[in-house]
C-alpha cells in the first residue's frame, strides 16, 4: 500500500468514525426519559456484573492465590475490555450472528468499502459506549492504588497491548460462532447473544489453582482466560500464569480463525444468497 | 428512453442460479429420517438467462411471484454470483469487483431501507456523503436536485421511523441518487405506495432517465406503472426469458383480445362472434377475438341492425395481458411450450 493510499484510507476511517459518533449522539439525545432510563440500567446492569466477583474476593481477602486488589484490578480489566468492545463494535458488529442471520449483511455488501472498513468503523459509539467503561475504569484504579504497585510507561504499554488482544479475543469467538448464521440463519440468529453471555461468565473466573481440565477449556473451546485472567497474571506477575506471548498468541490464532469461518460463510452466502430477511434491529 | 447508446451496461450470459429446498415430512418417521439423511429439492431460480441492456434503457424486467426477479437483481448488484454463466455491468465483475462497482450503481429495495430508522432523513444523507466520499460540490448538488425533484424539504429532518410509505421510499429513491448512479436498480420502488405517490416516484424515475441518461431496471407487479416508465419490457418465466421486446410486441404476441366500443342511437346490436360487456347510454362495448373475427366484420354486422354514429377500438390494458399469460402458463397452455420448463430434481446432501 502506498503512502498515498495509507493515508487516503486512515482519513476515510477517520471521518468514518466521525460520522456514526454524530449518529450515535443524535441517536443517544433523541429523548431525555430514554436517556436516563438507558444510563440507568446501563449502570445496574454494569455493576452486577461485577459485583459477585468483588464480594467473594472482599469476603475471602482474595481467591486462588490472588489477593483481593487483584481479583479487583482483573474484575475492572475484564469489565474495561468488555466496555471497550461496547464501544467500538456496537451495533450488532460484535453480535455479527444478527446481521447475517437477519439477511441484514446485503446492505453492508452494497456500501462501496471494504467489508473490514465498514465493521471497523460502523459500531463506532462514544456516546453509548464510554460510560460503559466507567466501572472497569474505576475498579481498575482502585485495585492499582491498593497493590503498591509501579506502573511505568512500559507496564502502561503491555496494558494497553494486552487489552487488544482481550478486545481482539471477544470479537474473534463472537464472529467464530456468529458465522455459524450463514448456514444456519434462523437458528443461529441469536447465537451471539448466548456466545457473549458464556463470555461475560467464564472471563473473570481466576484459572490460577485450577484443575488441568477446567483451564484447558477456558484457555481453547471457551478462550475466556485470555481476556482478563491470563493478561492479568501477566500483567501483575502473579505466579501461576502463562507465558506473557500466550495471550497475544492465542489472540491472533483465534482472528485467523475466526476470519476464516467467516470468509467461508460469506463464500457459501455469495451462491445461496439469504433466503431470509428481517429489519428488525437494523440501523436502530 | 432518451439517448439510449449501443454500450451495454449490463450483460448476463448464460446464467444459470439453482438453489435446494429441504423437503420434509410431517410425520414422526420422515421428521427422524430428515435429521439423518435429509432430502433436498433443487430448485432452478435462473436457467440460461442471457440478458443485455444498453445504457440509457428503461427496462421493466417482470414475472410472476418466483419467476427469477429477485435473483436477477441480487446477482446484478454483486450480493450473489452465477453458479454458471458471467454477469458483466459497467465493465466490472459485480461481485469480483463490488466495492468499485457498487459505487457507480444505485439500489431500492421496495422492502427494505437504506435509511437509518431513528435518525432523521439529513442525517442518513450525511451518513451516505461520507461513505460514499461523495465531494462536496457534487453532494450539495445532488443533495439539492433530490430534494426538490422528490420533494424531501418538508420532512428532511424528520425521523426515518415516524415517516409515511411514500415518503420513505421518497428518501429512500433519494438516497440511492445521491452518488449520481449510472445503473439503478429498483426492486419493487411503489410497493404499499398510494396512486399520488406512485406517480411522482413514476415521474422522478423517468426525468433522472430523461435528464441524465440513468439506466434503470425495475421490478414490479403493477404493470400499467412498468408500462408508463419502461420502453421494454423482459418477462421472466419459471427462471428462463418468455418475452423481451416492447408492450405492444408483448400485447401483440400474448393477446389476440381486442375491445370494440360502438355509439348507436338505438339498443346495443347483438354480435354472435364477441362478448357483450356494457352499454354506458348509447355507446356499448363488446370484446372480441381478432384471430376469430375481424373489427369489419363485426362493424359490418352492427350496422345491418343499427346505424352507427361513432366507433372505438382499443387493446386490453397490460395488467390483463399478464394476467392472461400468468393464467395460461399456470395450466401449461401452449403457451407454456416456447418457455421453459422448471427443472427439478431430488437430491441427496452429499451431492
Amino acid at each position: 500500500m502506498t503512502v498515498v493510499k495509507l493515508r487516503k484510507t486512515l482519513r476515510q476511517i477517520g471521518r468514518l468514525l466521525a460520522v456514526h459518533s454524530m449518529l450515535d449522539l443524535m441517536l443517544m439525545t433523541r429523548s431525555t426519559a430514554e436517556f436516563w432510563i438507558w444510563a440507568i440500567t446501563d449502570t445496574i446492569m454494569n455493576a452486577a456484573a461485577v459485583a459477585g466477583m468483588v464480594m467473594l474476593a472482599t469476603r475471602f481477602h482474595g481467591i486462588g492465590g490472588w489477593s483481593q486488589p487483584q481479583i479487583i484490578f482483573m474484575l475492572g480489566f475484564g469489565a474495561f475490555s468488555k466496555g471497550m468492545v461496547n464501544l467500538l463494535f456496537g451495533y450488532n458488529v460484535s453480535a455479527i450472528s444478527r446481521r447475517i442471520g437477519r439477511g441484514q449483511l446485503d446492505h453492508t455488501l452494497i456500501q462501496p468499502q471494504p467489508l473490514w472498513m465498514a465493521f471497523l468503523t460502523e459500531g463506532f459509539n462514544p456516546a453509548f459506549g464510554l460510560p460503559t467503561l466507567v466501572p472497569g475504569g474505576a475498579l481498575l484504579v482502585w485495585s492499582l492504588a491498593h497493590m503498591q504497585f509501579h506502573s511505568g510507561p512500559a507496564w502502561w504499554l503491555r496494558f494497553v497491548g494486552y487489552m487488544f488482544c482481550s478486545i481482539a479475543m471477544v470479537i474473534a469467538f463472537q464472529w467464530l460462532w456468529g458465522s455459524t448464521a450463514f448456514y444456519a440463519p434462523r437458528a443461529a440468529e441469536e447465537i451471539n447473544s448466548a456466545t457473549s453471555e458464556l463470555m461475560e461468565d467464564l472471563k473473570t473466573f481466576p484459572l490460577s489453582g485450577r484443575s488441568p481440565a477446567v483451564r484447558d477449556m477456558l484457555l481453547t473451546a471457551v478462550p475466556a482466560g485470555f481476556v482478563a485472567w491470563a493478561p492479568c497474571a501477566a500483567l501483575l506477575g502473579v505466579p501461576g500464569g502463562l507465558h506473557p506471548m500466550l495471550a497475544p498468541a492465542a489472540s491472533a490464532i483465534f482472528c485467523g480463525l475466526a476470519l476464516l469461518a467467516f470468509h467461508r460463510g460469506l463464500a457459501y452466502y455469495q451462491i445461496s444468497g439469504s433466503q431470509r430477511y428481517s429489519d428488525f434491529g437494523h440501523r436502530r | 428512453m432518451t439517448m439510449q447508446s449501443t454500450e451495454m451496461v449490463l450483460e448476463l450470459t448464460n446464467v444459470t442460479m439453482r438453489f435446494r429446498q429441504r423437503q420434509r415430512g410431517t410425520d414422526l418417521g420422515s421428521i427422524l429420517r430428515g435429521l439423518v439423511s435429509p432430502v433436498f429439492k433443487t430448485v432452478t431460480a435462473l436457467d440460461g438467462l442471457s440478458l443485455r441492456v444498453a445504457r440509457g434503457e428503461v427496462v421493466a424486467y417482470a414475472g410472476a411471484n418466483g419467476a427469477g426477479k429477485s435473483t436477477t437483481i441480487k446477482l446484478c448488484t454483486g450480493l450473489i454470483r452465477p453458479e454458471t454463466g458471467t454477469v458483466s455491468a459497467l465493465g466490472l465483475d459485480p461481485s469480483r469487483d463490488r466495492v468499485k462497482y457498487v459505487g457507480r450503481i444505485g439500489v431500492v429495495f421496495g422492502q427494505r431501507s437504506e435509511l437509518w430508522f431513528d435518525q432523521p432523513v439529513s442525517a442518513s444523507f450525511n451518513w451516505k456523503r461520507v461513505v460514499w466520499d461523495i465531494p462536496d460540490d457534487r453532494y450539495k448538488a445532488m443533495e439539492g436536485l433530490v430534494r426538490e425533484l422528490l420533494g424531501l424539504d418538508s420532512f428532511y429532518n424528520t425521523t426515518a421511523r415516524e415517516l409515511s410509505l411514500g415518503q420513505r421510499m421518497r428518501a429512500d429513491l433519494g438516497l440511492a441518487l445521491l452518488h449520481e448512479p449510472e445503473l439503478l436498480f429498483l426492486d419493487e420502488p411503489t410497493l404499499g405506495l398510494d396512486a399520488l405517490a406512485k406517480k411522482q416516484m413514476l415521474n422522478i424515475i423517468k426525468h433522472l432517465n430523461e435528464q441524465n441518461n440513468i439506466t434503470a431496471i425495475v421490478t414490479s407487479h403493477d404493470m400499467s406503472e412498468l408500462e408508463q416508465l419502461a420502453g421494454r419490457i423482459v418477462l421472466m418465466h419459471q427462471g428462463r426469458m418468455a418475452f423481451d421486446g416492447d408492450f405492444d410486441m408483448l400485447r401483440r404476441e400474448f393477446s389476440d383480445w381486442r375491445y370494440l366500443v360502438i355509439d348507436t342511437p338505438g339498443a346495443a346490436p347483438v354480435l354472435n362472434m364477441a362478448d357483450y360487456i356494457a352499454s354506458d347510454g348509447s355507446r356499448h362495448s363488446y370484446r372480441f377475438n381478432t384471430a376469430e373475427i375481424t373489427v369489419a366484420e363485426l362493424l359490418a354486422r352492427a350496422s345491418a341492425q343499427q346505424q352507427i354514429n361513432d366507433v372505438e377500438t382499443h387493446r386490453p390494458d397490460i395488467d390483463e395481458v399478464i394476467a392472461g399469460i400468468y393464467e395460461k402458463w399456470s395450466v401449461g397452455s401452449p403457451a407454456d411450450q416456447h418457455v421453459a420448463t422448471k427443472q427439478t430434481e431430488t437430491v441427496h446432501p452429499s451431492l
